[in-house]
């Protein structure tokens, strides 16, 4: 392969062995050898790809494989085999860190290769794109028919004034011109786009340095919270009043501002035609927010896409449920009063539990709701529907009692029932109060919605954004910025001049071509002013107004 | 908003009137080229099809992009809103914009309209697509309601049209290729008098074309009355380099047999994705009857290094606004829920298909890796494109699947 195959510069595909390597005596020799070769290795092109082709694999794997932190429960389902391609495959998946990937052994190995593999390759890309700024010289041509784009045309004016021209025109597009050095034949040498090119190119690789360490650095000093609150009550910013947190480890619970956020009321609508019916159209929550340190107090909304920013904490709404107050009596004393935050389910009802350890034995309601069951027509019975608006909710009911088992680790949203005998059951409607066999009452007095918020500080995303700025302002030129040199020959050719202007482009052939025609035609219009203003008085038109191209004209 | 009368026409001018349009223009396109089989290599293209042909195609074109603008316009009427809120929405979008791109970047910019019809099929393909995810027009979520989303998406559409222009080059790149290089190596066979080369085998030809292939295996100056019988000869050449002679009631007919094999290889597990009877039948059929359209028009495509660097073009022009797409993406994932990347499937195989072409732009710098090797390497990364959009659409679950059908 020849060098010229690669739009690259040299330095990025070097040869792992140099024929001019000494090689070093002993034992200590052949390992600095191995070094010196295993940094080339890493400063080649065609590592890189393979990185990014293991990469791409992972990342295969990520899309195909549930992830644990997303979607926890569907893991544990893979690894019990109740999901997925079973157990075997599972257990082979977990070995390769496949249900994290992203937290895992092979991801962090390959990280740490792909940036040394980068900051092999930046190095002396760096290095030779400062020589490039600082003192590169287009070299002079001796083979001008030999360039891609080649081209001639006849003029009145002398060598040097064509050239003298030539050179300022080019300076004027900010062409990088070699300094005159006497040498005969004269020539104009220039260079554009190599600085632009592997400057942008550059900029983009380096940006994944502040990608990174903006990222790493926000794991360690951002936090996340999440918390539902039922409509009417209020909410204090403190480490222990949030349902589940996660927080960097440089986080601490001094950070907590403790503001208290009120939700005064949610606004859920949908859309009722029946082609999109339970397509929601609304979701705004009414909040009122206390400063601590002042008390002031002020009223905002959060939306959708509409955070509220207080104390640096973005508060974002992301989850709601409805809310119905629950209030169990037993024995004549009550057990339970409280809103339940339900859950929405696939299947058009919503769940949740009452855990009453107060009562003896212990009281477990097990919750399924359904926000619209309008009583049928003619028999009266709830119809149950799966329509999400809270027209005519139902909440129905399992009684069960013994040990719920309160000491150990639980979901709030369902009961154990190891321990525990189904007693009863019944059905509800907003106001309504039951009675069951066990003297057990229960009374549904009201029906509100919660929604689930969540709190979060992530400092580093501003950085974030400079990385992603930056990796687009690289881009841009890294990919169409592109190096092209050009020279410029004249030579007296009987009464008049023949002027060549020969160029190659090392990327964007087509581009260049374009560029050639037009320098040409600049160029020429150049001459013939200046022609024009120096042979004022002779009126002689210019003959030969078309420049023989190189590809009109077979020779 | 949502009104059905509305929305009964915009169906009109979707089917039938937007892809019979684009049929038409296809076939114009492609019969405009096929004039000039083995035209001069490096020519002028324009001079190459036939222009009262091609300007036919080009009305013929223009006309289809008129009727689909108008079916977008009612559709976005009937539905209240912007055409970007589901996956038929998408497809539809992004072959509006490669048909766009087709006459205003690759006819009238880059001077070659030999390829339209070539792109002209890409369009008809992803609208094909789209009939199979089709949706009525309705409302979007209010989480789906911001500009960020809106730029976002956009965006990621108008990436994967270009990228959709960038895989029909590539792959016609691949064909043209194989085609020359087997013709070339043949020719250096025959040569040397050995006998490698199949396409040249002359026991198999059939009479007419059969005379014109005479002449060219060892021919080093032809004369010039001979010039276009040689460019004849060498087209035929092309074709039959891609076919395997086939024996059909005692007549010998050249087909593509690997090619149709791997096209089936390649079309049914996609078709899968689907889930229904009418895609897997419809998707492997229509992928064959493309790649026999393609093989048929290799000798009156442009040389091979004209493709490879039309494909590169487009790729490159495509990454920056996938990238730029991603980003609009994190930002508006951060202003809804919170978290600018969560590795949800969508993102991660966002992800996946920057990686895949991060790869391919590397590859093509890369020395060593020839045209061929970064051409796969851009097909695949196309590959993934779809991959990210109709797989994880349709069979992964996660955040984003509340935007898919
Ligand atoms: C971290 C993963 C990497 C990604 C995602 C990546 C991506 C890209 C992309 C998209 C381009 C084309 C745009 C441009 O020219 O600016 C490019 C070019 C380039 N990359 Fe990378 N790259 C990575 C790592 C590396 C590494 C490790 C090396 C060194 C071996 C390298 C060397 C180069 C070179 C020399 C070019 C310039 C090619 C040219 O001028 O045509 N890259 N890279």
């Amino acid at each position: 392969m020849s060098r010229r195959d690669s739009t690259a510069p040299p330095e990025a595909n070097p040869d792992l062995r140099r024929p001019g390597d000494p090689r070093s005596p002993g034992p200590l020799g052949f390992v600095a050898d191995s070094l010196r070769m295993a940094w080339r290795w890493l400063t080649r092109m065609r590592t890189a790809l393979y990185l990014l082709g293991v990469l791409a694999l992972l990342t295969v794997v990520a899309t195909v494989v549930p992830q644990e932190p997303n979607v926890p429960t569907t893991v544990r389902q893979w690894r019990t085999g109740e999901a997925g391609p079973g157990q075997l495959w599972a257990d082979l998946i977990d070995l390769i860190g496949g249900f994290d990937v992203y937290g895992s052994a092979v991801f962090l190995a390959l990280l740490l290769l792909l940036f040394t593999s980068l900051t092999a390759c930046l190095i002396p890309r760096y290095r030779a794109w400062w020589r490039l700024v600082r003192r590169s010289r287009p070299p002079r041509t001796s083979h001008l028919a030999s360039h891609p784009e080649h081209a001639t045309f006849q003029i009145d004016a002398s060598p040097d004034q064509v050239l003298a021209t030539a050179r300022g025109m080019l300076a004027d597009r900010r062409w990088r011109l070699r300094e005159d050095d006497g040498r005969e034949p004269a020539q104009v040498a220039a260079e554009k786009g190599h600085v632009l090119r592997e400057g942008g190119s550059l900029v983009f690789h380096t940006s994944f340095y502040v990608l990174l360490i903006a990222i790493v650095a926000g794991q360690l000093i951002g936090f996340s919270g999440q918390v539902g609150i039922v409509e009417g009550h209020s909410w204090a910013d403190t480490r222990v009043g949030y349902w589940t947190h996660d927080g960097g480890r440089l986080w601490d619970d001094e950070d907590h501002t403790g503001f208290v956020l009120t939700l005064d009321e949610f606004h859920v609508d949908w859309h009722r035609d029946p082609r999109f019916g339970g397509q929601p159209s609304l979701f705004l929550s009414d909040v009122t927010i206390t400063e601590p340190d002042t008390g002031e107090t002020y009223s905002d909304t959060v939306g959708g896409n509409d955070p509220l920013v207080v104390d640096g904490m973005k508060i974002h709404q992301l989850d709601w449920g409805y809310a119905p107050r629950v209030v169990v009596e037993a024995d004549g004393e009550v057990v339970h009063d409280a809103f339940l935050t339900l859950t929405n389910t696939d299947s058009g009802f919503w769940r949740g539990a009452v855990k009453a350890p107060a009562a003896d034995p212990d009281v477990g309601l097990e919750i399924l709701f359904w926000p619209y069951a309008p009583p049928d027509e003619t028999t009266g019975e709830p119809v149950l529907t799966g329509a999400p608006w809270a027209e005519a909710p139902l909440l129905f009911f399992r009684e069960f009692r013994g040990d719920l088992q309160l000491e150990a680790v639980q979901n709030v949203r369902s009961l154990d029932t190891s321990r525990l005998e189904e007693t009863g059951a019944g059905g509800l409607r907003p106001g309504g109060s039951f009675e069951l066999a066990d003297g057990v009452t229960v009374t549904f007095p009201e029906l509100r919605r919660w929604v689930g918020f969540q709190v979060s500080s992530r400092p580093a995303v501003p950085y974030l954004l400079l990385g992603s700025v930056l990796v687009l302002i690289g881009l841009i030129p890294g990919l169409y910025a592109f190096r092209r040199r050009l020279w410029v020959a004249a030579e007296r050719s009987g009464e008049r001049t023949l002027v060549t202007v020969a160029g190659r482009a090392f990327q964007r052939p087509q581009a260049f071509e374009d560029e050639h025609r037009r320098l040409l035609e600049a160029l020429r219009e150049r001459l013939a002013g200046a022609t024009a203003e120096n042979t004022a008085s002779d009126d002689a038109p210019l003959d030969d107004p078309t420049p023989e191209h190189d590809q009109a004209v077979p020779r | 908003m949502n009104d059905p009368q509305l929305a009964e026409i915009a169906k009109l001018l979707f089917s039938p009137v937007t892809l019979v349009a684009y049929t038409a223009a296809m076939i114009a396109y492609l019969y405009s080229m096929s004039s000039t089989v083995g035209r001069a290599e490096d020519g002028d293209a324009t001079a190459a099809v036939r222009p009262k042909g091609l300007r036919i195609a080009t009305g013929l074109g223009l006309l289809a992009i008129v009727a689909h603008g108008a079916h977008l316009l009612t559709w976005s009427f009937a539905a209240g809103r912007y055409p970007l809120g589901n996956m038929f929405e998408f497809s539809n979008v992004a072959a509006f914009v490669a048909a766009i791109a087709a006459i205003t970047v690759v006819q009238w910019r880059l001077q070659r309209p030999d390829v339209v019809g070539f792109v002209f099929l890409g369009v008809l393909l992803t609208l094909g697509l789209a009939v199979l995810v089709y949706t009525e027009p309705g409302p979007l979520m209010p989480i789906l309601d911001s500009w960020w989303r809106a730029i976002h998406v956009s965006t990621i559409v108008f990436a994967f049209g270009v990228f959709t222009v960038g895989a029909v080059f590539t792959a016609l790149y691949l064909l043209r290729e194989t085609a020359e290089r087997r013709v070339a190596e043949a020719r250096a066979g025959n040569m040397s008098g050995s006998t490698v080369g199949a396409a040249f085998d002359t026991t198999t030809r059939d009479a007419d074309e059969d005379e014109l292939l005479e002449v060219v295996p060892g021919r080093e100056e032809p004369d010039a009355s001979n010039i276009d019988e040689d460019a004849a000869a060498y087209g035929i050449a092309l074709r039959r380099a891609l076919a395997r002679p086939v024996s059909v009631a005692g007549r010998t007919v050249h087909v593509p047999v690997s090619l149709l094999i791997w096209t089936v290889v390649a079309s049914v597990p996609f078709a899968l994705v689907f889930q229904r009877a009418s895609a897997m039948v419809g998707i492997p059929v229509v992928a064959l009857a493309a790649v026999l359209i393609a093989w048929w028009f290799v000798p009156s495509l442009p040389a091979a290094t004209t493709l490879d660097s039309l494909a590169y073009r487009t790729n490159a022009f495509g990454f920056p606004l996938w990238t730029f797409g991603v980003i609009a993406g994190a930002i508006w994932a951060e202003q809804s829920w919170g978290r600018f990347w969560g590795w949800d499937p969508k993102e991660t195989s966002a992800f996946l298909t920057w990686v895949a072409y991060a790869g391919y732009l590397h590859a093509r710098a890369t020395r060593g890796v020839k045209g061929r090797g970064a051409a796969w390497i851009g097909l695949g990364s196309y590959g993934v494109l779809l991959f990210t959009y109709y797989v994880v659409n349709l069979l992964v679950t996660g955040l984003h699947s509340y935007a898919g059908l």
